[in-house]
């Protein structure tokens, strides 16, 4: 299965969120690779601490015929984090194709489709989960990410969107855009060949960076705020339905979390239970969607 | 070693088989299997079905002039064609190869196309072949600007995955293998022989050999697709053995996750089949060190052992309800 990661704007935790769910998702005893596609600012070394960024030999280069392979880094092997580096019994296969540091955008020609379908193919039949990180609005990777998928040879491979907001009024706007409006993701895909319907129901959205009202973390504002901040959580609520992202197409919420905030990294285990840096709801929040994206009671016609 | 269609004395055959499941729901049959591989309209896909099928398509040639990889700062410009073709055994594994041979010298000059039209799979270099640097240099792989075999034959495998036939729906998920082939010519008199064969990290393996002079490049070809192939097998199994978990996990979950060797892989074993006869001792090597069969066989009796454990509940279930 293919997973595309998009978002509306940058700084949607998109990249951290997608490196999380590859990183649960090979925990699980699945077979994974992530893509980073993030043409302006590919992240993915960073977030999976792999050391020295690829030049001139990472998806960007093979994608533009520079060469024949991208460079493919073994996570388990290659990762400097001292939790990453013990592979734990039973887990799979943790690949990242990282983007080059010096990329950029690029136009999208039949050579670079030819390419960028052929590798999905072989990584589809060596991979139980492709998840690809997609550079935020809509962008040529978001273009060539439908062009691809609307190929005939694409056509027996499993293939759903993760669209990534923050929960802001800002954000509900801009993500409901990007997807259903003109211009958007649906029309888009429609434009190449994608039926609409079928396109719009492989599409979930994934709320991040969401306070939660209830949280501990604001145990200590007054209860003025408090009220605040429920009225703001209730309006946002109503404005998402309103704008056809309500919860029915939410595949799930990641909840603030100030590790996130601070370093763009995987939050682990040991994050929790050991150091206890990062917060129990983050990590089950991971879990929770890494199982639902190949859960089919989330997926599918509405 | 002879070239197809020339007396030039090839002194040199070097080539990389790239080996993966076909994509495929089902496996082809033999009819199908012909029209996957009809890579060229004015020469015949040879299909076989004894001892098991096996289709092998016409060479498809790659122009090229470009420099070879070498070692020890030897540059080797070289003009003329590169071989690519693809097999499917069984229906179920799916190869392609880019190989060439090479003289001990060439012209000093670039010779018209036709010249090299008439040469299949053969490049010649400007002037005399440094053959030790270049063997060395094709096991480690090309530089930028050297001629790269993997591409050609990944660019091959890459034409066939997307071929209407494929659903793309393989019954498992499984990772393909590469092998870097080099043959230098034997001393004459003696008889084939496996120098050095490697498993270097990333699914790469690496053989060396030593062919007697009468041995056409193609059979060398050949020899190696047999070698790709078990050697993908018995990975692939391994592999399947190590995630299963047995012992660890349920035994259904075990059953589940072993399931697809029995229903696609455990009857393709079968080495040496169709490898040139004078070629054939070669595997016999292979089988002392590292010991092929005898680590497949394990595997398979692991296998087997492991499914005849999960059915013994269902006998004493069915023999108490009698």
């Amino acid at each position: 299965m293919i997973v595309f990661a998009a978002s509306d704007k940058g700084g949607t935790g998109r990249s951290v969120t997608s490196a999380n769910l590859a990183y649960q998702r090979a925990l699980a005893g699945d077979d994974v690779c992530y893509l980073d596609f993030d043409f302006g600012s590919p992240t993915a070394v960073a977030v999976f601490d792999v050391p020295a960024a690829p030049r001139g030999d990472g998806l960007h280069a093979y994608l533009e015929g520079h060469i024949g392979e991208p460079l493919r880094l073994d996570i388990w092997r290659l990762t400097e984090h001292a939790v990453l580096r013990d592979k734990p019994n039973g887990a799979g296969r943790l690949v990242l194709f990282p983007g080059d540091g010096s990329g950029g955008e690029f136009a999208t020609d039949q050579d670079v489709i030819q390419r960028c379908t052929d590798l999905l193919l072989r990584l589809n039949s060596e991979f139980d989960l492709i998840i690809v990180d997609l550079s935020a609005g809509r962008s040529y990777a978001v273009d060539m990410a439908l062009e691809v998928t609307a190929r005939p040879e694409m056509r027996g491979v499993e293939t759903r969107w993760l669209v990534f907001h923050r929960w802001t009024r800002q954000h509900v706007i801009a993500v409901s855009g990007l997807v259903f409006k003109e211009f958007g993701i649906l029309e888009a895909g429609a434009d190449r060949g994608h039926d609409k319907a079928v396109l719009r129901d492989a599409i979930r959205f994934v709320r991040a960076a969401v306070p939660d009202p209830e949280s501990p973390l604001w145990s200590h504002v007054s209860p003025a705020q408090s009220a605040w901040m429920h009225a703001c959580d209730e309006t946002l609520r109503r404005l998402a339905a309103e704008q056809g992202i309500g919860d029915s197409r939410v595949l799930g919420t990641v909840p603030l979390e100030p590790v996130l905030q601070w370093r763009e990294q995987l939050i682990t285990d040991a994050d929790v239970l050991s150091t206890q840096i990062a917060n129990k709801e983050t990590l089950e929040a991971f879990t929770e969607l890494a199982r639902r994206l190949t859960d089919d009671t989330y997926w599918g016609q509405l | 070693m002879r070239p197809p269609t020339d007396a030039a004395d090839v002194v040199l055959a070097c080539g990389e088989v790239r080996t993966g499941l076909l994509p495929s729901f089902q496996p082809l049959d033999s009819r199908a299997a012909a029209h996957l591989l009809q890579l060229r309209a004015d020469e015949r896909v040879r299909v076989s079905e004894r001892p098991q099928l096996y289709a092998l398509s016409p060479d498809t040639l790659t122009g090229v002039d470009c420099r070879l990889p070498a070692v020890d700062g030897a540059k080797v410009r070289v003009v003329g064609t590169v071989a690519a073709r693809a097999v499917l055994t069984e229906g179920r594994v799916l190869q392609a190869t880019a190989y060439f041979g090479a003289p001990a010298s060439g012209p000093d000059r670039r010779q018209p196309w036709g010249h090299y039209l008439v040469r299949p799979g053969l490049l010649e270099p400007f002037g005399k072949l440094p053959e030790q640097a270049v063997a060395k240099g094709v096991l480690r792989g090309p530089q930028k600007g050297d001629l790269d075999l993997g591409l050609i034959a990944e660019g091959l495998l890459g034409q066939l995955r997307r071929h209407p036939l494929l659903d793309q729906n393989a019954p498992f998920k499984s990772a393909g293998t590469r092998l870097r082939w080099v043959a230098r010519r034997a001393p004459d008199g003696e008889g084939p022989s496996i120098t050095r064969f490697t498993l270097a990290e990333d699914q790469l393996r690496t053989v060396e050999l030593r062919i007697p002079a009468a041995q056409e490049a193609s059979a060398v070809a050949g020899l190696c697709e047999d070698l790709a192939l078990h050697d993908w097998l018995l990975t692939t199994v391994v592999r399947m053995l190590d995630t299963s978990r047995l012992g660890a996990v349920g035994g259904a979950a075990a059953v589940l996750a072993l399931r697809p060797a029995v229903d696609h892989l455990l009857h393709l074993w079968m080495p040496t089949a169709r490898v040139d006869r004078t070629l054939s001792p070669l595997w016999e090597v292979l089988e002392r060190e590292p010991g092929f069969s005898r680590q497949w066989q394990t595997s398979v009796q692991r296998i087997r052992d492991q499914l005849a454990l999960q059915a013994i509940p269902l006998l004493r279930e069915a023999l108490a309800s009698r």
